[in-house]
């Protein structure tokens, strides 16, 4: 092994391990000084050698360094593992250190690179981030290097030959070999079938807890806010049915969350009398959620990150959902959820957005129900400071219908009530009435539940809801980008007729002024999405429609071929330059084929020739050998030179070998042919 | 088309066989897999797809590594039994543009390995064998070998270089009796300088002369080193007549046909012509390299299936030795 094979050896080994490392690191599980103290103890063995010289004079000490450490192992295993995935993370340290320390055969080499390996594995159930993709693809660029690299120089070592210097050549063949590998793990990872479902959670817990949406609603907390720009939810607006322009220009756009229908003076919850319906799909159809009122659908792909919530986000009202999941639970506020067992969702949802003035709507299906628990139950209100109450009347004197009123009072909280993240500690013992006319001041929750309330309070059917703001349109990758700050408040008021309607009364959008993203960041964000799209929540849904669209393009456009009229124009250009391409390569294949085949002449006959060359006898330019043959035919040697003729054609042209009796022959009639060459008078 | 030549056509160009690596790596595609499908999750389907793309991959690069590689015999002249010969494979790479990487030609626990051989160049290769007995002997056969790029499988091509050979039957230095017998009656000087018995000249010593030759009685006197030169002798033209079958003691007819190979050997070296004769068998008298070569194949063929009395006649002027096959 050379200096230069030694080192990049030794590098690319190197190299990997950080790989590994960083993997665990990015799937967290290392915390930040486990990581920081594997890299030193990583580092640390490459000084292994003069180590080892320390340590081997004194008898069993490298037995008993190991035993100690293996102990030390299993008492972290026992006391401090909390999954499987963590016993597997810790065993695989172990033996990458017991490795890196005693690393002295090729044979080392290729085990480092399988705990590397592993370490991907490992981390591969509790990441889902980009970052796993470069890590990706950085083991396979430098395992495929190793790889090779070690198996050059293991044959040579076990040959006891040169490797013949090929150390650097071997650096671009394995990138060569790289690119190949990354397409055809590309290929098998689209080709392998997605079957199953998880049945075997590695680790129990992989959410993060995020604030921001809650599943209640509570007045009365004071402090400030914080606006957390975390993105939270990926929108993608996969189309738009039975309206004009494009998706993303809808007005009001909202991601609908859970809808809350009792309060208690402090807090809007689900009131435990709600009907909740939980339904278990058989076929792979989606979940019906709301009837469907003929308007236009809008139809949403959205990725949620993991967030301490079941809900299902989409644009209201939501008419059905698809989603991997076999159960989907449904309650008559709309609220619809689901168990989410992986660390993010991915789900589709058909909505139908409301219509501009929904007093123009006649619904049969959303008319006022004449039931009083119905009734009772969306305009239930607890103790209510007079003052609410001769407010509501006040500003909706004149309202010529309950959406009027609606109206005017979301109207007038926007007006005169101001939006702040800063909530001061309440005055007065109902935190609405300090909102209404002490601090008149407050968040999107006290603008969505004085509205609801005093709503309720003339009687008219509302109820708050929680979910998120439109978002950052990302224009790389087509969604809506929703963070954390999106997280919004509103209200949902009954319409007679148009079912429930949206009302935000929250001036939010005029107060907070938002640096918007930079194109970078939209674009590495767009990156972020279609990584998470079509790998790690490629499914069996995606692999059956690559199948369609292959299919039909294949039917489109083999139909298209065969109807040259209906063309695009340019088509035909294309065409014939296609053709000229597949021509010319097919003639340069063949002229090569022929050239090749023409490299090696069989050295008995460049002999013939030699002999011949002494009587001035030679092919002529573009003369055959069977012309020449033909050609000498008078002479004395024409025999020989006939049957020498016929063997070289065999050989040169025929790809054949010849027999030992045939090279006997072919002896011969050299001999024959060298006598009457050197004979006198022919 | 015959059915051997159609099995032969069906027989796969190439055997793979999964190397130790091999086994390790499609164990942990298989146990990636059963993972992935188990947990649904789609980045162990890329690490289980990326270990069966190095599969594949390795398999399109040990291909392009052996594929286009033309092994021909490079046979020594004569092989003689119980000696050892140098054996050669030429190995050509008759790709245009793809150099070969690190194959090997092998035939059992033998391996010759060959860590790069560019586009259109030829490789020598050699071993040393020694076969046990004269006749035709085929040849172990080697396959051409790879596993090239990562080790993780054995990928072999045909069976090549399984050809016959014939054996000479081993030739050794005469022992002293042969000597003495061939020196009293058969042997006759020429007037030159040679390697024979009888003293040609005496002359000074110079650098390289042999030690052996040093007349020290001439150096004694004259206080000048001086060494004998001897005469040429040749040998009387001889034909060696191969007497019996040798059917009824094979060693004595393996040692039998032994001798006359050497003898022949011998007598040639010396200059005189040989013929041979035994049943079914005749060679007619020659001289030189290639009637040595006739000499020693019709030795090394002989069938003592063959019997009936030693065929030709004896030529006028020739000596004759039997060689008794028992």
């Amino acid at each position: 092994m050379t200096p230069f094979e030694s080192r990049a050896l030794t590098a690319a080994i190197y190299l990997l391990v950080a790989d590994g490392v960083a993997a665990l690191y990015l799937g967290d599980l290392l915390g930040l000084p486990g990581f920081l103290l594997l890299l030193a103890l990583v580092a640390g063995s490459w000084w292994q050698e003069p180590l080892r010289r320390l340590v081997e004079p004194i008898p069993r000490l490298g037995a008993v360094l190991v035993g100690l450490a293996g102990g030390v192992l299993v008492v972290e295993i026992v006391t401090a593992a909390t999954g499987m995935l963590d016993v597997f993370t810790h065993l695989l340290i172990f033996l990458l250190l017991v490795k890196l320390y005693t690393l002295r055969s090729l044979r080392d080499a290729r085990d480092v690179t399988f705990l590397a390996f592993f370490m991907l594995v490992a981390a591969s159930p509790v990441t889902t981030s980009v970052v796993f993709l470069g890590l990706f693809v950085t083991f396979l660029v430098i395992g495929t290097w190793l790889l090779m690299l070690r198996h050059l120089l293991y044959e040579a070592d076990i040959m006891a030959g040169p490797t013949g210097r090929i150390g650097r050549e071997v650096l671009r063949l394995a990138l060569a070999a790289s690119v190949v590998t990354v397409l055809v793990t590309g290929l098998l990872f689209l080709l392998i079938p997605r079957i199953g479902q998880a049945a075997l959670p590695l680790r129990p817990n992989v959410s993060r807890m995020i604030a921001g949406f809650t599943e209640r609603v509570q007045l009365g907390a004071f402090g400030e806010i914080e606006a957390d720009a975390s993105v939270v939810m990926r929108v993608h607006l996969a189309g738009l049915s039975g309206a004009s322009g494009p998706p993303e220009r809808l007005p009001s756009l909202r991601w609908r969350g859970i809808a809350f229908d009792h309060f208690d003076g402090r807090v809007w919850t689900v009131s435990r009398s709600t009907l909740k319906l939980t339904l278990r799909r058989d076929r792979p159809v989606p979940f019906a959620v709301h009837r469907y009122y003929g308007g236009p659908v809008l139809t949403q792909e959205i990725y949620l990150e993991p967030i301490e919530s079941q809900m299902i986000f989409g644009a209201p009202r939501l008419l059905q959902l698809d989603t991997r999941s076999d159960f989907v639970t449904i309650d008559d506020l709309g609220n619809v959820a689901v168990p989410l067992a992986t660390a993010r969702a991915h789900y589709t949802v058909e909505s139908e957005p409301e219509a501009d003035d929904p007093r123009q709507a006649d619904v049969a299906d959303a008319r006022l129900p004449h039931d009083p628990r119905w009734q009772a139950r969306y305009t239930q209100l607890p103790a209510v400071s007079p003052r609410i109450r001769a407010l509501a009347r006040e500003v909706t004197t004149g309202s010529r219908d309950a959406y009027d009123a609606a109206r005017r009072l979301s109207a007038w909280l926007g007006r005169e009530i101001a939006y702040t993240r800063v909530l001061e500690r309440p005055s007065v013992e109902d935190p609405l009435e300090d909102f209404l006319f002490v601090r008149r001041a407050g968040n999107c929750e006290y603008f969505a539940a004085s509205l609801a309330v005093m709503l309720r309070s003339l009687q008219i059917p509302a109820r708050v809801v929680n979910g998120f703001q439109r978002g950052e349109w990302n224009p790389y990758g087509r969604y809506y980008m929703v963070r954390l700050r999106d997280a919004h408040s509103w209200v949902e008021v009954f319409v007679d007729g148009a079912g429930w309607v949206t009302l935000d009364p929250s001036p939010r959008a005029g107060a907070e002024t938002v640096a918007a993203a930079t194109p970078a960041l939209l674009w590495l964000d767009s990156m972020r999405v279609s990584w998470y799209r079509y790998v790690v929540s490629f499914s069996l849904h995606d692999q059956l429609a690559v199948v369609e669209t292959v299919r039909r393009s294949t039917l489109s456009w083999s139909a298209a071929a065969l109807r040259p009229g209906a063309w695009r124009p340019g088509s035909k250009l294309a065409a014939a330059g296609l053709a000229l391409v597949v021509a010319l390569v097919l003639a340069v294949g063949w002229q090569r084929r022929r050239v090749g085949a023409g490299t090696e002449m069989p050295a008995f006959y460049a002999r013939a020739l030699r002999m011949l060359a002494r009587r001035r006898l030679a092919p002529g330019a573009g003369e055959t050998a069977r012309e020449f043959a033909a050609r000498v035919s008078a002479a004395a040697w024409a025999a020989p030179l006939a049957q020498i003729t016929g063997a070289y054609e065999r050989v040169r042209f025929g790809g054949a070998v010849l027999a030992p009796e045939e090279i006997v022959d072919v002896d011969g009639a050299l001999a024959r042919l060298a006598l009457a060459v050197r004979a006198k008078g022919t | 088309m015959s059915l051997r030549a159609l099995l032969a056509r069906l027989r796969p160009q190439r055997t793979i066989r999964p190397t130790r690596d091999g086994w390790w790596c499609l164990g942990a595609a298989i146990g990636l897999g059963f993972a992935a499908v188990n947990t649904g999750n789609n980045l162990l389907y890329l690490l289980a797809s990326l270990l069966l793309a190095l599969i594949v991959v390795s398999g399109i690069l040990s291909e392009q590594s052996i594929r286009r590689l033309r092994v021909r015999a490079a046979l020594p002249e004569e092989i003689y039994a119980t000696r050892p010969a140098w054996l050669g494979a030429r190995v050509l790479n008759r790709k245009r543009w793809l150099p070969s990487y690190s194959v090997a030609l092998e035939a059992g626990e033998r391996r010759l390995y060959i860590a790069r051989l560019a586009a259109g160049a030829e490789r020598l290769v050699t071993w040393e064998a020694t076969f046990a007995a004269r006749g035709r002997q085929r040849l172990p056969g080697m396959r051409l070998v790879t596993r090239f790029p990562f080790g993780l499988f054995l990928k072999a091509g045909r069976v090549v270089l399984d050809d016959e050979v014939v054996v000479f039957p081993a030739v050794r230095p005469l022992d002293a009796a042969w000597r003495r017998r061939l020196a009293a009656g058969s042997t006759r000087s020429l007037r030159r300088r040679g390697r024979g018995h009888d003293l040609y000249n005496l002359r000074e010593y110079r650098a390289g002369d042999d030690y052996r030759l040093i007349h020290w009685r001439s150096s004694a006197k004259t206080g000048t080193l001086t060494v004998r030169e001897m005469e040429a002798e040749t040998a009387t033209n001889t034909r060696i007549v191969l007497v019996g079958d040798g059917r009824r003691d094979a060693a004595r007819r393996e040692a039998a046909l032994s001798e006359a190979a050497s003898l022949a050997v011998h007598l040639l070296a010396g200059g005189a012509a040989v013929a041979l004769a035994g049943p079914g068998l005749h060679v007619g008298p020659g001289r030189g390299r290639a009637h040595q070569h006739r000499l020693l194949t019709a030795l090394a063929l002989y069938d003592p299936a063959i019997t009936g009395p030693p065929a030709g006649r004896r030529t006028a002027g020739m000596s004759e030795i039997e060689v008794a096959l028992g």
